[in-house]
């Protein structure tokens, strides 16, 4: 379960409307559904806030990762879900579970649309500076590579009889010893020689450095732009005029 | 070495198929037998399911579809654990497996699941580290090792184990010819141990000289299996599996070429040696 | 003036009682494309030498020196080792851990970028680099989607594209096939012509690599044992007595050289092979 809810959360090359726009404009997308879902703990508003980000979500052509998400958080769900009713309500618990997806959602769409290549330029063009920037975007280059060298490693060791199962909380802490070691130690002498590369390749010998791909934000990412904000002002009109809002708003279950 | 015809294989693959949960195919309608005491080489280009079919013998990858017996048992029912104690695995990075503290204890790690007593542990640790000429870094962390001794360790974490089967993925990479001759010993004296030896190797030369057996695989299937020096002579299963003639077989086709005559059948780095000294010696021929 | 020139150099490493590097006198000249073969056992310090030829050591790598390493005339102490790059380009072994963009096409722009040259030439270089390492149709694709081939050539163009004098690379061939090991040999070899440029390579495979190989550096436990011409460093005491993998075709003709049957050159290919048989009739 746990590897495929990562998977939901990668990358993924496709032409859409979604994956054309600029990063900068889906990092709003994400904040803006963060802060609306945050504003609320009542089902409905929060159910018909996570209904609009499903045409988003087609329109990002990512459905079944999406999909995939949502049900990674399973586990999560279900003990949000007999926590709450037990110290709350049923109908909180509930509104909590839309709450989680929105946010999941808002940020699963932005990191399987955004290139990583994309979101270090756009960190850069909000003045951060470039090794940063260039350190976010590399991390995200090794990820599978290093999921990779874990599961060779995770290989050779059972090879030699290493077992998983160990019973009892410090046997288990020193049992990720034999995988933790080599993976720490191979990551390291990975930095060296990715360091190595760098320095022979230039890397920050300059400050007036030169960029080969640009992001610009072009018609359609303001046309989104204004329709998120249009969104947030009237999610923030409901929720400062709430109690004025016809009843059905406010419909919670009976537990 | 006789093989008796009514002996079972020590390794039966029976119709075996992998697909990765990714969907890649990997592993084709494999079938394939081997007998106890054999080495065997398994070539191929990379990504053929060289690597996918060795990690099938000692579980780690459980086939998508066919059967795996190994000692006339199927597999399937065994956990990576037991079969590890007959299948020996020894990958291509050692690196991938040093973390303890020192030599000595990288050993009894390896020996841990065995359930062995104390003594009988002790035991062989000495008796593997003198083996592999490492006693001198008993005490020394395995990190401190050049990369020569890194795999002399990482085999010995393997061989203080006493697997029936070995398989060695890419044994002679990135190591020259004297690291090269000390794995051409230990593979000998394990083999006058009778034990079963299977190595996935590039090293076109070494195979040819020293492995009597060789698959080949391409894309998923077992395209050919059969005595080495019959199949690392067929050019148009070297064309298919990314791997270039034996120098021994360039040359031979070149001398042909000349229509030279007596040029007998020529399969090994002395049967070549011998006849070009016949034709030096001999300098009445003619070319 | 040496496109290389290493002075009595000694290097150690830091936390290393033992030298890495011991009186190294080396001298590579820059005016006419070569191809030359760095040979030694594992551990004779090939690394650690192609590491001195742009700074690296001692610059990244901290430790203890004597002597001198110039390039270009340049003071590998005191000049960048991003000029140095300019003029030395190193393709480190295992390509892997050199790709660090999301696509091919960012990959070469790279090390262009980092020097501030403008977008345009990036333009014109990448299509130019691309078009001789045989990449034009990968551009588009991301490190992990390539094969181990496709994965080297992209390491060598990042690297060609910053038109270095020299092109150096540690054990290119070693994770990929032999078909596949022959054709960036061949490659290699292209680049060499096309862009006039000197190519070193430090390789354990000789089979494949010393019939193209016009100079050859043999090293042992840190020193330059001899630096001579193919020919005849192959036929010298030093070769013979280095455990090397040499070619079998090499093995048998020296065997022969020993029973006195053969006084000649040993061969290093079979068309070479063919041709000393033939002139002894």
């Amino acid at each position: 379960m746990s590897l495929e809810f990562l998977n939901a959360f990668k990358y993924m090359k496709k032409q859409s409307f979604l994956h054309n726009l600029d990063p900068r404009a889906k990092l709003i997308f994400s904040i803006i559904y963060t802060i609306s879902a945050l504003l609320f703990t009542q089902i409905i508003p929060l159910f018909f806030i996570f209904l609009s980000l499903i045409p988003l979500v087609l329109l990002g052509k990512i459905f079944r990762q999406w999909v995939k998400s949502i049900r990674g958080l399973s586990f999560l769900i279900l003990f949000i879900v007999i926590l709450n009713t037990l110290f709350i309500s049923l109908s909180f618990a509930l509104a909590m579970i839309l709450r989680i997806f929105i946010m999941v959602s808002a940020f699963s769409i932005f990191f399987l649309t955004v290139d990583p290549n994309d979101l270090a330029l756009s960190l850069i063009s909000m003045k951060l500076p470039y090794e940063f920037a260039f350190s976010f975007s590399l991390a995200f280059r090794f990820v599978p590579t290093i999921a990779i060298e874990a599961q060779n490693i995770l290989d050779a060791q059972q090879s030699r009889g290493y077992e998983m199962q160990k019973k009892g909380l410090i046997n288990q802490i020193k049992n990720l010893f034999p995988l933790l070691v080599p993976l720490i130690i191979s990551s390291i002498k990975r930095a060296f020689n990715v360091a190595e590369a760098l320095e022979s390749r230039a890397f920050g010998s300059r400050k007036e450095r030169t960029y080969y791909y640009s992001i610009k934000y072009s018609f359609k990412d303001y046309v989104f732009t204004l329709y998120l904000l249009v969104f947030l002002a009237f999610v923030i009109f409901i929720r400062v005029q709430f109690n004025s809002m016809p009843d059905f708003l406010m419909w919670s279950l009976p537990v | 070495m006789i093989k008796m015809l009514r002996e079972i294989p020590l390794i039966m693959m029976k119709e075996i198929g992998y697909t990765y949960p990714n969907g890649a195919r990997a592993l084709k309608n494999i079938n394939l037998n081997i007998f106890s005491g054999e080495l065997i080489g398994i070539m191929g280009k990379n990504g053929a399911g060289k690597t996918s079919l060795i990690r099938t013998l000692n579980g780690l990858i459980r086939p998508t579809y066919g059967n795996i017996y190994i000692k006339n048992e199927n597999t399937n029912s065994k956990s990576i654990a037991t079969l590890s104690k007959i299948v020996g695995v020894i990958f291509q990075n050692p690196f991938h497996q040093l973390f303890a503290n020192s030599v000595e204890e990288e050993i009894n790690f390896s020996l841990r699941s065995l359930n062995l007593n104390k003594e009988e542990v002790q035991k062989r640790t000495d008796q593997i580290l003198h083996e592999f000429d490492l006693e001198k870094y008993k005490k020394r962390s395995p990190l401190n090792l050049s990369g020569g001794e890194s795999k002399k360790l990482a085999f010995a974490s393997i061989f203080c184990r006493d697997p029936e089967i070995l398989v060695f993925d890419e044994p002679t990479l990135g190591q020259d010819a004297k690291e090269i001759e000390f794995f051409i010993n230990l593979i000998n004296s394990e083999r006058k141990k009778r034990k079963t030896i299977i190595i996935i190797t590039h090293n076109i030369e070494f195979a040819y000289e020293y492995i009597p057996r060789t698959i080949l695989m391409a894309d998923g299937h077992i395209i050919a299996d059969g005595p080495t020096k019959e199949v690392l002579n067929n050019e148009f299963l070297i064309e298919q599996t990314s791997l270039i003639l034996p120098q021994i077989c360039q040359l031979y086709l070149a001398l042909q070429q000349l229509g030279l005559q007596e040029i007998n059948k020529i399969s090994s780095k002395n049967d070549m040696t011998n006849y070009l000294r016949n034709l030096l010696k001999n300098k009445s021929s003619k070319i | 003036m040496d496109l290389i020139r290493f002075e009595s150099f000694y290097y150690r490493y830091k936390g290393n009682e033992e030298y890495t590097l011991n009186n190294i006198n080396l001298k590579i000249e820059g005016n006419n494309s070569k191809f030359i073969l760095l040979a030694g056992e594992t551990g004779s310090g090939k690394t650690s030498l192609i590491r001195c030829m742009n700074g690296l050591i001692p610059q990244f790598y901290a430790g203890f020196y004597r002597g001198k390493v110039e390039i270009q005339g340049k003071n590998t102490i005191e000049a960048s080792i991003a000029d140095l790059s300019t003029e030395v380009g190193i393709v480190f072994q295992n390509p892997e851990n050199q790709l660090i963009s999301m696509n091919v096409e960012h990959e070469i722009a790279f090390g262009l970028e980092n020097l501030g040259v403008s977008p345009k030439e990036i333009l014109s270089r990448i299509k130019q680099t691309a078009s001789i390492t045989e990449i034009e149709d990968i551009l588009d694709k991301a490190p992990f989607e390539l094969s181990g081939g496709e994965q080297q050539r992209v390491a060598i163009a990042s690297i060609l594209v910053l038109e270095p004098k020299i092109l150096i690379l540690d054990e290119p061939t070693a994770l990929l096939d032999p078909y596949m090991a022959n054709k960036i040999i061949n490659l290699l070899q292209e680049i060499r012509r096309d862009k006039n440029i000197t190519i070193l390579i430090s390789e354990h495979r000789l089979d494949l690599i010393l019939p193209f190989t016009e100079q050859i550096i043999l090293m042992k436990k840190g020193s330059i044992v001899e630096h001579d011409s193919c020919e005849k460093v192959i036929n010298g005491d030093n070769f013979q007595r280095l455990r090397l993998n040499k070619p079998v075709i090499f093995s048998i003709f020296n065997q022969l050289k020993k029973e006195n049957l053969y006084n000649k050159n040993i061969p290093i290919s079979i068309s070479e092979a063919i041709k000393t048989l033939k002139s002894y009739y």
